[in-house]
């Protein structure tokens, strides 16, 4: 799948703008504070319906604007439709085909992006929180059912910390309520690691081979699953229950003293082995960063499998990051197959193939001049 | 703005109301104006009369110009089912229906722990107490199909299962009518759980 066109009105710095992009490569050059990255987060925007940057919708109008659009035209199966996002004080509307879609279960996934940023080289050794994002994203756009569970699982998990809240300063509890709670998470608890889990095989089958090569057959990269409760790959919907159930009952009392959930998918982590070793702990920046990319890489071969297209790949001043080798290595993988944007400040000093035939795009405050 | 007082306070009487804005509460209010005066006594009164007539039926909660209310006092309808819903509206979506020959009983909201909503704060505990005297055999669960909803209903279920009442929860599925593609893939799933043997 491709953008064909994309415009924008009123978005962070760009007033108007209207662009046609290359199929293949697409190299967006440009100072510091010009407005690169902002352009890379149109699109994940578009495709995700919120920023990768920020959890504020308001700060991707224009200051001064009453509202800002994005809109996108997407070649995908041999089709083509538009997208758009309109933003505003009062919310946001996502349209598919021109119809506005309530749910945004069933918006996201209609365009499939991957994102590349330097704050994913922190994918191996930033925190949890970061892995755990990934993973929702990722199974979020090949399975937008996800999303509504963990959207439930993320309401009732409020629900029943302000209940625990509530019970640690009573003292003399009802712990009926908590119970029917800890059911109605279970629910959701269960489906979400069940999915985390079968994603995690698929991106293992892409990601080992993959590190294998970056890594020129040196490293072996293994992906384990960290759960805040003993369940396993292996377990089924109704024994990953049933697991939860008797971890829940164990902790109940914990729980009320603490006044917080103390399980479930929202404390759990992955952990990235190479040849052994914990790669958080004890990798080399250069092993994080191997690691990070052959991440990524899976996740394009993966949403391929799964979708029956590429997705849309996003290098947003990455390219500079990465030495000589993984640089080559990464736009030989993308040649020809993956419409690709780059962001960077100059493009002297990546030298590839691929980047002879790229379409350039100049920006300066916040206007884009095209390169023939 | 610069309405005379009058109109000013009307203009904002009507912003009160759900589902107005204030552009609509200006129109509203200068309509209003060109109402003939019999129509707008009435309808003060109406508004008046609404608020100071009707109660809450002391014992299901719906909402009654008599305690206790009309579907109460009705023998014709089986005392021995109970059907729980949240809200008035929902007995009288109910009604509507004109098939249930059981009663209500209204619970004013769901449990919801974020808003500071507890078991205690809905009638709950009317509830019990009723289960208690009437001889009930049958408690169907209305409430609605999100998570407070079905919180609430699963909360009640644990409560009234050791007194040995039936208790049943409403299906969720497909509308009738509808067609099948355009069901959302939660719903589908819903009702797929819930099928019947033919």
């Amino acid at each position: 799948m491709y953008i064909q066109e994309l415009s924008l009105r009123s978005y962070r710095n760009y007033d108007q703008l209207s662009l046609s992009f290359d199929h293949k490569i697409n190299v967006i050059i440009g100072e510091n504070a010009q407005g690169k990255t902002n352009l890379m987060e149109a699109i994940y925007v578009l495709a995700f319906a919120r920023s990768h940057r920020t959890p504020r919708d308001k700060e991707l109008i224009q200051w001064d604007a009453e509202y800002g659009k994005i809109k996108g035209s997407i070649f995908k199966r041999n089709r083509r439709f538009p997208l758009e996002i309109v933003l505003s004080n009062k919310g946001k509307k996502a349209k598919l085909n021109h119809i506005e879609q309530k749910r945004l279960s069933d918006y996201i996934g209609a365009l499939n992006v991957v994102m590349f940023a330097p704050e994913d080289l922190n994918l191996v050794k930033g925190s949890p929180q970061v892995r755990r994002r990934f993973i929702d994203m990722e199974i979020g756009q090949i399975q937008p059912t996800y999303i509504y569970h963990l959207g439930q699982y993320q309401k009732i998990l409020r629900q029943r910390n302000h209940l625990l809240k509530e019970l640690q300063r009573k003292r003399e509890a009802d712990l009926t309520m908590l119970r029917v709670l800890t059911d109605q998470l279970i629910e959701h608890a269960a489906t979400i690691v069940d999915r985390r889990f079968r994603f995690l095989q698929l991106l293992r089958e892409w990601a080992t081979p993959i590190h294998e090569g970056i890594s020129r057959n040196l490293e072996q990269l293994e992906i384990a699953y960290d759960a805040s409760v003993k369940v396993s790959e292996a377990m089924d919907l109704e024994t990953l229950k049933s697991t939860y159930q008797e971890k829940f009952t164990d902790i109940e009392t914990k729980e009320v003293e603490r006044g917080t959930t103390l399980a479930g998918p929202h404390r759990d982590d992955l952990v990235f082995f190479v040849n052994g070793k914990d790669v958080q702990t004890y990798g080399s920046q250069g092993q994080q960063r191997t690691t990070a990319l052959s991440l990524k890489l899976a996740e394009i071969e993966l949403i391929h499998s799964e979708v029956g297209e590429y997705p849309i790949l996003l290098l947003d001043d990455v390219l500079s990051e990465l030495d000589d080798y993984r640089q080559s290595h990464l736009l030989h993988t993308i040649q020809g197959k993956v419409q690709t944007f780059v962001s960077t400040t100059s493009i002297d000093g990546i030298e590839h193939d691929a980047l002879k035939e790229a379409e350039i795009f100049h920006v300066k405050e916040g206007t884009i001049d095209v390169q023939k | 703005m610069y309405y005379p007082e009058p109109i000013s306070k009307l203009i904002d009487s009507f912003t009160k109301l759900p589902g107005i804005g204030p552009k609509t509460a200006v129109r509203l209010a200068f309509f209003v104006l060109e109402m003939e005066e019999d129509d707008v006594l009435d309808f003060a009164k109406s508004l008046v009369n609404a608020k100071r007539e009707l109660t809450h039926c002391s014992t299901c909660g719906h909402i009654t110009d008599q305690d206790p209310c009309s579907i109460c006092q009705d023998e014709s309808r089986d005392p021995t089912l109970i059907c729980v819903v949240q809200d008035p509206k929902d007995v009288i979506a109910m009604e509507k229906m004109k098939d249930f020959r059981g009663k209500y009983h209204v619970l004013h909201g769901a449990i919801s722990p974020m808003d500071g909503i507890g078991p205690e704060d809905i009638n709950v505990p009317s509830l019990i107490n009723r289960l208690k005297d009437e001889g009930v055999e049958e408690l169907i669960l209305a409430t609605n199909p999100n998570i407070e909803g079905e919180a609430t209903a699963m909360y009640i279920s644990r409560l009234v299962k050791p007194s040995g009442i039936r208790m049943t929860r409403i299906a969720h599925g497909l509308p009738v009518g509808g067609d099948l593609e355009y069901a959302d893939e939660v719903t589908l799933s819903k009702a797929l759980e819930g099928r019947r043997e033919l």
